[in-house]
């Protein structure tokens, strides 16, 4: 029996059920300090003087850190781009960058110390809005990383081009253009930021942090401290989800520091206040042009989208990179022109949140096609399906698609949510009116990208997967046991997955773009391959049988078919070493190829995702107030190596997307965050799951993929925002909000707009 | 200035000193470390906090620890017997109830006290409790899956 495909027990679940999990804010150092920071309270300021000798002098400060504590590091990090320094240094580009931090016998006396730091600043001109940010002549948030030839803020400009766009649209019967506007968002992650950094007496330095990122993020603290990787010791324990929130060295390095100046462990646990300065994801502004034939087909199709990362890059120029590829979505079109930008703007760093790129131009090209379905006088089921990508077909990069399940994710919704063509769109009664919708997204993940595992096997049958992936609820050390312990033959209760500690496991990405299950998986299978060989070459002698007639089965080693010339594990250690000790190692690298031009040729991707999403909703058409009566997801996983867990996933995605779409939105005013709080910031409840929720999994095996799986965790995402607004839309006959999230004032709006019109 | 009161933490009667400003959330991590109740906004409103008090749940970053005086508090640490896990933590593990575990605790505990307020709730009442726990990961359909079967007579 193979383990792969059942629903095993999570691993932890006994722990999370009992309260019984440390995590980083649960942890207590002998000696431990905790930490505060003064913020800047303007999004864009020259630091001209700061004075924490006050703050120092106070009775219970252990430490005061601020620009003049950075001699001898280097003091700017970053994922791609080295933009952020590890505090503010000549200017503030944001509210809530940090401009000193203390570190305290007590939270009250490192508040108190705090407000003990005399700064001063000068305000400089601030570009807060993301288009205006763009445009030359803006103030610049970062001079020294803007593509000069852009202009404005414009860090990077990316496209995807194929056919000829202008004939195109010269052959098209109908163009339609508009142009969408998504706001930043909240990870939500109920887990604050945390970290708490101690230096061992040799000058080691020890962080725990809930990072999904644990090597980058050593490699940067190790950076910045100027000392190589085996002097930095990255743990992560469980997280208390992550989402994107916890992909990026943000406030390491300066706890490090505040650490190494007190010669005491600091930690440092954000208000949920900070949580809002520290991570959101980027906000954005699509322009959308498509003509299509009378008949349904999409003909040409044209993308400008500007995404804000706000005052550092982080991930953003490789997330803006990618989102250029699929700005048209899953389409087949002909001719194509897509062009993303990556602008930096006065606002705190936006960085992926589940869906990344894909989501804001999902929410445009999903929203386009039921206008263009519309205009047809078509079934808008049927116009995606006449257009989706198929099995084997070339995407606007070059490459051919494979593993492509699309088409069966978006039937599968639509039956799910008794999607009846076009006669939804007439269901009318007076002041309440409903209507359902559909949408399907494409994303791809981080490529190339390398993940390393390493297994150690002991002599009594049982083996430890040395891994770098961080579980933050998605159950990746579950679905990796399982795959483990089909490889090895052994009960799931005979694996251990570690923890990411980088003094004992190997170099992993990241635990993001959903590649884990995918990657790790992958390396680890490959790994245990490496002792499978050894396991097998002892077994042929000892058994005199010949390689391939041998199987690994029900923990032992045995000639097919004939359990009786078998060898346990112990049996096969002696056979190995003349003793049941000792250990047996395997390892593996994967690195995968790919990676795409300033052209957007090459290969996109490792593996594509694909989803769909489906929505039924009841509009009020007198106040604008939207109920959502049911929503179905459909993601295409390969291979569901945990269904109920892959189920858990698409929920979550799709109940986020579901809070995007109608009320999810930080907002500024001035640079000035004005809802940084989860009293003014509304994440969905249980009274906003609506009754009907239903996940589906589409099981298209990819040949790299362990077992046939791809990665899945946030593909129900993109998608449920632009089902939603279709179904909106589809009540309204067609009368559509183009700005997310569509709250009911702008529904309201845009039915007396569109009265007016008329 | 810590003020002495008696209470009963998880069964024990317990004498015990508190800080006036102190909330129970701090005194129970902090004094007692008793980490399974966390903390995720501090002004009440996600429930990650939630512990029970004469068997109603209240959101601990909130409340005052000095506010325990007399009464009886259960944390999530207080619900397993010799341990056995109670009803509700075996039910959560069952359906799979949580992800992350963050809000799970808080989860729990507020299932606690929905179920000594009604016996067999409806699935409204259970979405109208519990709409004060917020779970990011998105698990409200198993919590609710969970209940049901809990609500078994
Ligand atoms: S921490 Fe108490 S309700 Fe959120
Ligand atoms: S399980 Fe993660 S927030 Fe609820």
């Amino acid at each position: 029996m193979t383990l792969v495909g059942t629903n095993v027990e999570m691993v932890g679940g006994r722990a999370k059920v009992a309260g019984a999990v440390t995590y980083v804010a649960d942890m207590e150092f002998a000696g431990q300090l905790y930490a505060k920071a003064l913020r800047s309270p303007y999004p864009h300021a020259k630091l001209l003087r700061i004075d924490a000798s006050k703050a120092a002098a106070l009775p219970g400060v252990r430490a005061v850190v601020t620009r003049d504590d950075l001699a001898g590091l280097n003091p700017y990090f970053g994922t791609g781009v080295e933009d952020q320094p590890v505090l503010v240094i000549d200017k503030a580009r944001c509210v809530g960058d940090i401009i000193a931090a203390v570190a305290a016998d007590s939270k009250e006396i490192a508040e108190e110390a705090i407000t003990l730091i005399e700064a001063d600043y000068e305000e400089l001109p601030a570009a807060t809005d993301i288009l205006e940010a763009a445009k030359p002549g803006a103030p610049l948030v970062q001079e020294r990383h803007v593509d000069k030839n852009a202009g404005g803020n414009i860090h990077g400009v990316y496209r995807a081009a194929s056919g000829d766009i202008e004939q195109g649209f010269k052959e098209s019967d109908e163009i339609i253009e508009n142009i969408y506007h998504i706001p930043p968002v909240q990870h939500g992650h109920i887990e604050p930021h945390v970290v708490t950094a101690l230096w061992e007496p040799s000058g080691k330095l020890v962080v725990h942090t809930p990072s999904q990122t644990p090597s980058p993020l050593q490699e940067q603290i190790a950076k910045v401290f100027q000392m190589p990787l085996n002097r930095v010791r990255v743990i992560v324990p469980f997280i208390g989800g992550g989402y994107g929130g916890k992909n990026h060295a943000r406030i390491e390095p300066v706890v490090a520091l505040l650490a190494r100046k007190a010669r005491r462990p600091v930690q440092w646990i954000l208000t949920r206040e900070e949580v809002f300065y520290t991570g959101r994801r980027f906000g954005a502004v699509v322009k959308i042009k498509t003509g299509f034939k009378r008949d349904g087909r999409l003909w040409a199709r044209k993308v400008e989208a500007w995404y804000d990362m706000g005052a550092y890059a982080l991930s953003g120029p490789a997330n803006t990179k990618n989102a250029a590829i699929i700005a048209g979505g899953p389409y087949n079109i002909p001719h194509r022109d897509y062009t993303t930008y990556a602008v930096y703007t006065n606002l705190p760093p936006a960085g992926p949140y589940r869906g990344v790129g894909a989501s804001h131009v999902c929410w445009a090209y999903e929203s386009d096609l039921d206008d263009i379905a519309r205009r047809c006088k078509l079934d808008p089921l049927e116009v995606r399906l006449k257009n989706l990508i198929q099995e084997n077909d070339r995407f606007i990069t070059g490459e051919t698609m494979i593993s492509v399940g699309v088409s069966e994710c978006v039937k599968q919704v639509a039956q799910s949510i008794g999607w009846n063509g076009i006669a939804e769109q007439e269901k009318r009664s007076d002041t309440i009116v409903r209507g359902k919708g559909l949408a399907v997204a494409i994303k791809s993940t981080s490529t190339p990208s390398t993940s390393a595992a390493s297994v150690r096997l002991n002599a009594d049958g049982s083996a430890i997967l040395l891994t770098s992936t961080s579980d933050m609820g998605q159950g990746a050390q579950t679905a990796l046991a399982q795959i483990v312990a089909d490889e090895l033959a052994l009960p799931f209760e005979r694996i251990t997955v570690t923890f990411p500690d980088s003094d004992i496991t190997p170099y992993d990405k990241s635990t993001s773009s959903s590649r884990a299950t995918f990657h790790m998986g992958k390396a680890a299978q490959l790994a245990v391959g490496q002792i499978r060989e050894q396991l097998f070459q002892a077994g042929a002698k000892a058994l005199e049988a010949r390689i391939e007639d041998l199987e690994l089965r029900d923990s032992r080693l045995q000639v097919r078919g004939v359990p009786e010339r078998s060898l346990t594990y112990p049996q096969l250690f002696k056979a190995i070493y003349g003793e049941a000790a000792g250990s047996l190692f395997g390892s593996h690298t994967l690195r995968t190829e790919g990676g795409i031009d300033a052209q957007g040729h090459g290969k996109g991707s490792s593996f594509w995702f694909y989803s769909a999403a489906g929505a039924e909703v009841e509009v009020d058409t007198e106040t604008g107030k939207v109920r959502v009566l049911q929503v179905a997801s459909a993601v295409d996983v390969g291979k569901a190596v945990h269904p109920i867990q892959c189920g858990l996933q698409n929920d979550g995605s799709a109940l986020a997307g579901l809070g995007s779409a109608l009320v999810e939105e930080m907002r500024y005013d001035n640079g000035q965050p004005i809802n940084s709080s989860f009293l003014d910031y509304l994440l969905p409840s249980m009274l906003d799951h609506p009754g009907e929720f239903n996940s589906m999994l589409v099981e298209t095996p990819h040949p790299d993929g362990p077992c046939g799986a791809k990665g899945m965790g946030e593909a129900a995402l993109p998608p449920m925002a632009p089902a939603i607004g279709n179904a909106i839309a589809n009540a309204l006959s067609g009368v559509r909000v183009r700005d997310l999230p569509v709250k009911p004032h702008k529904i309201v709006a845009a039915l007396s707009n569109a009265k007016e019109r008329r | 200035m810590k003020l002495a009161i008696a209470t009963t933490i998880n069964g024990q009667r317990e004498e015990i000193a508190v800080h006036p400003n102190q909330t129970l959330l701090e005194f129970l991590r902090d004094e007692l470390k008793l980490k399974g109740a966390v903390e995720g906004c501090s002004v009440g409103v996600c429930g990650s906090c939630t512990v029970l008090i004469d068997g109603k749940p209240v959101s601990s970053c909130l409340t005052l620890a000095s506010n325990i005086e007399g009464k009886s508090v259960t944390t999530i640490e207080g619900l397993s017997q010799n341990g056995e896990l109670d009803p509700v933590q075996q039910a959560f593990l069952k359906h799979q109830a949580f992800q992350c575990g963050f809000c799970t605790t808080g989860m729990i505990m507020a299932v606690k006290g929905l179920l000594n307020a009604h016996k067999q709730p409806s699935e409204e009442q259970a979405r109208d409790y519990l709409s004060g726990n917020l779970c990011r990961c998105g698990t409200y359909k198993e919590v609710l899956a969970a209940v049901k079967e809990l609500a078994r007579p």
